[in-house]
């Protein structure tokens, strides 16, 4: 059904092979055609962009269900498993953090009648070492983009850099 | 006291555990401390259908029944969430009042990101132009309303009896 909608809403042609118009639309004015162009190489850069490198990737996953979390980072792993990534942690807290909340019961009075409700957030943490810039973006736009409904990710990266010119090591006194 | 009150309680309820009359208008725990939501009364008769999700009473959320609306906004640094719950109270009006008599189940809200999937059983008592322009209806204007897409994944059954798990 929904190929049918998508090709009704993009080809005009479609459109106008079943709607038929009182006053008929020339053939000429409704196609437009964009003429190929040769692609061009671009011209080669001075300076080399070298890949940034990290140290160490953490990724903490919040959600209300246990069972979800531990799919998802199951997922996670098996994803970077495929694509060679060294995963050294994987684990959760015992317990979920709880938000409690204590109302009255009834709308009117009846102080001493109240009612608990409790929110839970449980957590679960996966750690990742020894990634370069553009696995670690590939990974994490794969794993972003299956993350399920109810479940949030926090991604902290740990990046190696090589120490600036301006400071060096104090020259030992001969 | 409290242990004499108990054993009161117990000889009273064995012997109203006989009669089946006498158990029905008697009452266990104080009239405030008993828990009536989401609950549903035993019919004479024995014939109310109930669903699986009526049929289950709160207490067996995370354990027999799962929410119907996911989404971040519960969550410890979660936002939006009264904006959400509005939506959601909104998503669930529409849907009942555009299905009207045809939507069988509770209807789930999933939101992922941007993207808003609503899903509901539908019984097929429209024929599907009739269901097809509803579909792409509501998608519509709920997307136009709620400044996402909204994906509408609906499952179709016979009728009404087919979602039916017991009868009270």
């Amino acid at each position: 059904m929904n190929l049918v909608k998508q090709l009704w809403r993009v080809s005009p042609t479609v459109r106008s092979a079943f709607i038929t118009n009182v006053y008929p639309v020339r053939q000429l004015s409704a196609v437009t055609i964009n003429p190929l162009k040769p692609i061009q190489p671009l011209p080669p850069s001075n300076t080399e962009e070298l890949d940034k490198l990290y140290k160490r990737v953490e990724l903490e996953m919040r959600g209300i269900d246990p069972a979800v979390l531990l799919s998802y980072s199951w997922f996670c792993i098996a994803a970077a498993s495929h694509l060679g990534i060294e995963v050294t942690k994987s684990w959760t807290l015992r317990k979920a953090e709880k938000e409690r909340h204590t109302l009255l019961r009834c709308v009117h009075i009846y102080k001493k009648h109240r009612v608990q409700y409790e929110i839970r957030t449980y957590f679960r943490f996966i750690h990742i070492q020894r990634l370069t810039g553009s696995t670690c973006d590939t990974y994490l736009e794969y794993i972003e983009r299956n993350l399920p409904e109810g479940c949030a990710l926090k991604v902290t990266k740990i990046e190696c850099q090589p120490l600036p010119d301006h400071i060096t090591p104090p020259k030992e006194e001969q | 006291m409290n242990s004499s009150i108990f054993k009161l309680i117990q000889n009273v309820s064995a012997v109203s555990k006989s009669s089946a009359i006498l158990s029905s208008q008697f009452h266990t725990s104080p009239a405030l401390c008993r828990v009536v939501s989401g609950k549903y009364r035993i019919t004479k008769k024995r014939d109310k259908p109930l669903t699986y999700e009526m049929a289950n009473p709160p207490h067996y959320i995370a354990h027999r029944k799962t929410w119907n609306s996911w989404n971040t906004s519960s969550l410890k640094d979660g936002l939006r969430r009264p904006e959400t719950a509005l939506e959601d109270e909104f998503i669930r009006r529409f849907m009942n009042g555009t299905w009207h008599g045809l939507v069988c189940s509770e209807i789930i809200i999933k939101r992922q990101f941007n993207h808003i999937r609503v899903a509901a059983i539908i019984r097929r008592a429209v024929s599907p132009t009739k269901m097809y322009f509803l579909l792409g209806y509501s998608e519509e204007l709920m997307a136009n309303w709620l400044h996402c897409p909204v994906t509408l994944e609906l499952q179709t059954v016979d009728s009404f009896k087919d979602v039916v798990f017991k009868y009270i």
